[in-house]
C-alpha cells in the first residue's frame, strides 16, 4: 500500500502549496482593503480545504491551526470581527505558519510548536485580546521566501502529443544525420551529431515523464481478490511487490483488463476451495502473488498462484478436440507447446461459465492486449503445485529496439522483443522434416522458413527439396507464444531505435506489418508484426 | 450495472481519495468537477446515479449548486461532503433535497456506507 500513500502525499503536499501561496495572495490583499469579500471567500475555502486534507493525511496540528483561522475568517465574514490591529498580525502570523509547518511536512522535519499561536487564536474567537511577543509586534518579516509547488499535473493527451512530436523529431533527426554524412561537411556533421544527443535526451526526458509506479495498478488489487475470493468461497492472501517499478502511463492503462482476468481466473479457478486443498496437503489458504520487476529494458509482471495448475494432458486432448492440431501431432508437442493453446481465440478450459471469471472471455484477449503492445504473454504451470503467468512489457511504447534486415532490396525491421537469436547456418546444419526445413538451435528444433515465400506466396507452401538449400542462409529466430521459428533473409543490416508509426489507410488491413518507420536515408522501412507472421507460418506450412 | 458517480470537490486531493474509494468499491467515477459551474454542466452531461458534492466550493456555495443540479435532475443522489463546523449548511442542505452527507476527513468505510445507502434508498 505504500505507492498509494506516497501518492497521495505529493498530491497534498502540491496542493498545500499552492493555499499557502493563494492565501499569502489573499491575506495582502485583505490588509489593503479589509472588506474585500471575495478574498475573505477565498481564505475561509482555502483553510477549509486545507484542515480537511490535513487531517485525512494525519497531519493534525496544521488540520488544528486551519480550522481555527478558518473560524476567525468565518467570523470577520459575518462581520462579527474586523481585520484590523492585533487581530490581523496574528493571522498573517498564521498564515506564516503554516507555511513552515506544510515544508516540514514536506521534508519531513520536526514541527514548530503552534502552541502560542492556538492560544492566540482562540483568545481572538472568544473575542479576547491576544498576547504578542516583541518580534509579532515589529514590522513584516523581510526575509519571507517565496516558493513554488515542485509539482504540476498534466493531462495525459498533452504527453502523447510531445511524445509524437519527438518521434516525428527523430525520424528528421535520423534523415539530417544521413543527409550530412552524405554531403561530407564537416560543420553540419558536427551540428547533426549535436542535434543527435539532444533529441536522445529528449526523447528519453518525455518516455520519463510518462512513467508511473506499477503500484497505482496493483494496490487496487486487494480489494478485486477479496471481492472474487468471498463470491468463490475460496481463503486466499494476496502479497504484492516491486509496486514502485515504473512503466509508462497508457501501458498500465492498455494491460489493466489483462491483469483483471489474470487475478480473477487464479482466485476462481488456480486456487482450490479450502476443502480441497487441505485434502491435497496444501494450507486452506491460497497464496496469490502479484509482482513486478524490471529485467533488461523489459518490465515483468507476474500472477503467481499455488493453487491446482494447469491439466497439461487436458488442454491437448481439447486442442486435439477443438481441430487445433491433428491427434499425431498432439502428442509430440512439448508441455509448454501444449499451453500455449490456451491463448488461442475462445479456447477456454473452465466447465462451467461463473459470474466472476466472465462468460466467453478467454486468455486470447489478454493475449491479445499483450500483443497490441509488442509485449509477450508467457504461462508456466505445475500440476497440484500452481500457475505462473508472466507479461513481458516494454517500459515505454515510443520508442522500440528493432533488427533491421533486407529482403528483396527493400529494408524491414522486426522488434527486438520477438527476436531470440541471429544465425547464420550453412545447408548441412539444416534438415528437411516432413517438407520444412529444421534447424538445431541450442539444441531445441527449430522449424525455418525463406521470408520471401512466407510473404510473397499463397496458398500452402511447396514441401523444401534439398536442392533448393544452397549457400549460407542468414536466420533470424523469432519467438512467440513459446514457438519459435527462424526466418531466412537476404542479408542482416543491424539493430537500431526505430519510431513505429501506425500504417495509414488502406493499408492498415494488413495485418503481417505491425507499422512502418523511416530510417535515416528516407527510405520506408515496413515493421513486421511477429504474432501474425507466426500465424500465417502455421496456416500455410507444409 | 455499476452505479454511476460524479465527484465535485475543489481539492484535487479530495477528489483523488474519493474516487480511488469509489472505483475500488466497483462505481464507475463518470466525472470530476472543480468549481459549482462545471459541476452543473458535467451532471447534465454525464447524467450520474449518485453526487458527492462539496459544501464549500469557490464560484458558488454547495447550495446553490445543489439546487442548481435538482433543478435539472430531480432524481438524482446528492450526497455532501462537509467539515465539523458546518452543520448550519449541511442542515440546509438535506432540507434542499440531498440525500445524506458525509464528515470529512472521512473513512473508507464510511463512504461507501453513506454512498450505498443513499443509492438503495428510493
Amino acid at each position: 500500500m505504500k505507492s498509494r500513500e506516497q501518492e497521495y502525499r505529493e498530491i497534498f503536499m502540491s496542493e498545500a502549496l499552492e493555499y499557502y501561496d493563494a492565501m499569502s495572495q489573499h491575506i495582502s490583499e485583505l490588509e489593503r482593503n479589509p472588506q474585500d469579500q471575495p478574498s475573505l471567500n477565498e481564505l475561509f475555502r482555502l483553510m477549509h480545504n486545507l484542515k480537511s486534507n490535513s487531517r485525512a493525511m494525519g497531519f493534525t496540528e496544521i488540520g488544528e491551526v486551519a480550522h481555527h483561522m478558518e473560524t476567525i475568517f468565518g467570523l470577520i465574514r459575518e462581520k462579527q470581527r474586523d481585520f484590523a490591529g492585533s487581530l490581523s498580525k496574528v493571522l498573517f502570523s498564521g498564515v506564516d505558519t503554516l507555511g513552515t509547518m506544510i515544508r516540514a511536512v514536506g521534508e519531513e522535519m520536526p514541527l514548530p510548536d503552534v502552541t502560542t499561536l492556538l492560544d492566540n487564536l482562540d483568545r481572538l474567537v472568544r473575542g479576547e485580546e491576544p498576547e504578542l511577543a516583541d518580534e509579532e509586534l515589529s514590522d513584516e518579516d523581510a526575509t519571507r521566501k517565496l516558493e513554488l509547488s515542485d509539482l504540476v499535473y498534466i493531462q495525459i493527451k498533452k504527453l502523447d502529443h510531445l511524445l509524437n512530436l519527438v518521434g516525428e523529431l527523430i525520424i528528421d533527426r535520423d534523415r539530417i544525420l544521413t543527409l550530412s554524412k552524405e554531403l561530407g561537411n564537416t560543420a553540419l556533421q558536427n551540428t547533426a551529431a549535436h542535434l543527435f544527443r539532444i533529441t536522445d535526451e529528449l526523447q528519453y526526458s518525455v518516455m520519463d515523464a510518462r512513467l508511473v509506479n506499477v503500484g497505482s495498478l496493483l494496490n487496487k488489487f486487494p480489494r478485486v481478490v477479496r471481492d472474487v475470493a468471498t463470491a468463490e468461497q475460496k481463503q486466499v492472501e494476496l502479497t504484492l511487490s516491486g509496486q514502485d517499478i515504473q512503466i509508462d502511463r497508457n501501458i498500465l492503462q492498455i494491460i489493466t483488463d489483462a491483469l483483471l482476468h489474470l487475478v480473477r481466473n487464479a482466485v476462481a479457478h488456480g486456487i482450490e476451495t479450502p476443502d480441497e486443498r487441505v485434502k491435497a496437503g496444501k494450507a486452506a489458504e491460497g497464496q496469490l502473488r502479484l509482482s513486478a520487476q524490471t529485467e533488461r529494458d523489459d518490465v515483468l509482471i507476474q500472477v503467481i498462484d499455488d493453487g491446482k495448475g494447469i491439466n497439461v494432458e487436458q488442454v491437448r486432448r481439447k486442442a486435439v478436440e477443438r481441430g487445433l492440431v491433428s491427434k499425431q501431432n498432439a502428442k509430440n508437442l512439448d508441455d509448454d507447446a501444449v499451453r500455449a493453446f490456451l491463448f488461442e481465440p475462445g479456447f477456454s478450459m473452465a466447465k462451467e461459465v461463473t459470474e466472476i471469471s466472465g462468460r466467453g472471455v478467454g486468455l486470447d484477449v489478454v493475449k491479445l492486449a499483450i500483443d497490441s503492445l509488442g509485449g509477450q504473454l508467457r504461462v508456466d504451470s505445475k500440476l497440484g503445485e500452481g500457475t505462473t503467468f508472466t507479461l513481458v512489457l516494454p517500459t515505454s511504447i515510443a520508442v522500440k529496439g528493432a533488427l533491421l534486415f533486407e529482403l528483396a532490396e527493400r529494408s524491414y525491421a522486426i522488434p527486438l522483443m520477438h527476436t531470440d537469436s541471429v544465425v547464420s547456418l550453412m545447408p548441412e546444419q539444416l534438415h528437411i522434416v516432413g517438407g520444412v526445413l529444421m534447424a538445431s538451435i541450442q539444441s531445441e528444433n527449430v522449424p525455418v522458413v525463406s521470408l520471401k515465400r512466407l510473404l510473397y506466396g499463397e496458398g500452402p507452401m511447396p514441401p523444401v527439396v534439398r536442392a533448393e538449400v544452397q549457400g549460407r542462409h542468414d536466420i533470424i529466430i523469432i519467438d512467440y507464444n513459446n514457438r519459435k521459428l527462424g526466418l531466412i533473409v537476404d542479408r542482416f543490416l543491424r539493430q537500431q531505435d526505430i519510431v513505429i508509426k501506425p500504417m495509414s489507410k488502406p493499408l492498415d488491413t494488413i495485418e503481417l506489418f505491425g507499422g512502418v518507420t523511416l530510417l535515416g536515408s528516407g527510405q520506408v522501412c515496413l515493421v513486421l508484426d511477429v504474432p501474425a507472421l507466426t500465424r500465417l507460418f502455421l496456416a500455410r506450412r507444409p | 450495472m455499476k452505479n454511476r458517480i460524479l465527484i465535485v470537490d475543489d481539492s484535487f486531493y479530495m477528489r483523488t481519495m474519493l474516487k480511488n474509494v469509489l472505483t475500488d468499491a466497483g462505481y464507475e467515477v463518470v466525472g470530476e468537477a472543480a468549481n459549482g459551474q462545471q459541476a452543473i454542466e458535467m451532471a447534465a452531461s454525464t447524467k450520474p446515479d449518485l453526487i458527492t458534492l462539496d459544501v464549500i466550493l469557490p464560484d458558488n456555495t454547495g447550495l446553490d449548486v445543489l439546487k442548481g443540479i435538482r433543478e435539472n435532475d430531480p432524481d438524482v443522489k446528492v450526497v455532501m461532503c462537509s467539515a465539523v463546523g458546518q452543520e448550519v449548511i449541511v442542515n440546509e442542505a438535506l432540507e434542499s433535497g440531498a440525500s445524506a452527507y458525509i464528515v470529512k476527513p472521512f473513512s473508507e468505510e464510511k463512504v461507501l456506507e453513506i454512498v450505498g445507502g443513499a443509492l438503495a434508498a428510493e
